[in-house]
């Protein structure tokens, strides 16, 4: 493997660094692509070392700063899909995976019951967060249309009540009151509808 | 339009998550709301990276641990695609049958609000757990609610989420950010617009007028 890494080295590709984003970035689109080991080897060499001089100045403590090292590389290696160069650099995107990682680290030294974790304060990793804004809007109106075609299977009081409450956006009691229905009848046609829309959604797949 | 942000240091330290958890949820929840704080979060995130990861290191050769820790990496499978949480549409906390939206801050982390506590006149408080020796806590002022005038011991950082109150020197907005000292006395009030705000608090409320100061025992039940 030394061997293989050393030919690596004098690749042509390496020839640019990753100090140019847009070289990070390509290397970090091949391994979510293709789970490019070369393009892995490549990131880990130029950030594993900056990653390690940081966390060893912030802990002090070799171990501590080489876990650090690790988990920051490992969520790189397993969760570069999630990375979105219109949201900013590959190094700024790994900055902050290291900066969540070292906040939980210090967090867990602490021992406090109520504490609040890294993902948060600043979900870096969260699928949902990775969408763009126009990328929900766009989900979202796929979605509808389909929601409202299965909606229009429903019963119609159990279709009313998902209206009100999924579409305008109210709230149980407000329907039980405008229908003038008792709440547990709201209630239960809810379940009923979801559990119907989940069955409708389940065997259109 | 949001006439009062966290200072520049603020945002460096929550970028860097060096700040008290109440004051992370405080910073965070005006950045949510506040798309000039959220570029310069941004900037303050490349130049941070830039700063830690294009640093010159005086030994940047792969050593074989290195390599070893590269390897183990790869041998895992690594996750492709994506598999979306079930996002909510928006996150709400209801109170007496109204419904305010949360900033996504104070949403993901919904599970610390405890219940609402009716205070004196139309004030309600819900406490906010989240470790640290700040009280965080949310405050709701129905219209024409004056909390009495007071001070404070420490400082108190309040940031508006839904509404408006006054105090003698200005009136506060969605995501307004204020961060007083025990230099300040003032009476918070609402007038014709009720009022949902977050308050970090690290010592209790002194109140200074007349009657209130019977409260002053008692302060530290309220906000504490
Ligand atoms: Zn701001």
């Amino acid at each position: 493997m030394q061997a293989v890494i050393e030919t690596r080295k004098r690749n042509p590709m390496s020839s640019a660094q990753c100090d140019d984003a847009e070289h990070a970035a390509k290397l970090l689109a091949l391994v979510a692509s293709e789970q490019s080991r070369q393009a892995f080897s490549e990131l880990f060499r130029f950030f594993a070392p900056r990653l390690k001089a940081y966390a060893t100045r912030q802990f002090g403590n070799d171990q501590t700063a080489s876990d650090l090292v690790q988990e920051t590389m490992t969520n790189v290696w397993n969760k570069a899909h999630l990375f979105n160069a219109e949201k900013g650099s590959a190094a700024t995107w790994i900055f902050t995976i290291a900066r969540n990682i070292r906040f939980d680290f210090l967090r867990k030294n602490k021992h406090r019951q109520h504490d609040l974790s890294a993902d948060d304060l600043w979900p870096v990793l969260d699928d949902a967060s990775f969408v763009t804004d126009d990328e929900a809007t766009l989900d979202d109106t796929v979605l509808m249309q389909q929601l409202a075609l299965y909606c229009e299977q429903l019963p119609p009081a159990q279709r009313d009540v998902i209206r009100a409450i999924y579409i305008e956006g109210r709230s149980q009691q407000e329907v039980a009151d405008a229908f003038d229905v008792p709440l547990g009848t709201i209630k239960s046609r809810t379940r009923l509808a979801l559990q119907k829309l989940k069955e409708l959604m389940i065997s259109d797949d | 339009m949001i006439k009062f942000h966290p200072t520049e240091q603020h945002l460096v330290n929550y970028v860097t998550g060096d700040l008290t958890p109440a004051m992370l949820m405080m910073v965070g929840a005006h950045v949510d709301m506040c798309p000039v704080c959220q570029e310069h979060v941004r900037d303050i995130e490349t130049e941070l990276a830039n700063k830690v990861l294009f640093a010159s290191i005086p030994q940047i050769e792969t050593s074989s641990a290195d390599l070893d820790m590269l390897e183990q990496i790869m041998a895992q499978p690594p996750q492709a695609g994506s598999t979306p949480r079930p996002s909510l549409p928006s996150y709400e906390i209801s109170l007496e049958g109204q419904r305010f939206k949360l900033p996504p801050t104070l949403g993901r982390t919904q599970q610390h609000i405890g219940d609402w506590q009716k205070m004196f006149g139309q004030l309600w408080r819900a406490p906010i757990q989240v470790g640290g020796d700040d009280v965080l806590t949310l405050l709701y002022m129905d219209k024409h609610t004056k909390v009495p005038e007071h001070t404070h011991k420490g400082r108190e950082a309040t940031l508006v989420l839904n509404g408006v109150f006054n105090d003698e020197t200005s009136d506060y907005r969605d995501g307004d950010f204020m961060l007083l000292d025990d230099s300040v006395k003032h009476t918070p009030q609402t007038r014709d617009h009720d009022c949902l705000i977050i308050s970090a608090l690290d010592a209790p409320l002194q109140f200074t007028s007349g009657l209130s100061r019977l409260l002053n025992p008692f302060s530290s039940l309220f906000f504490k």
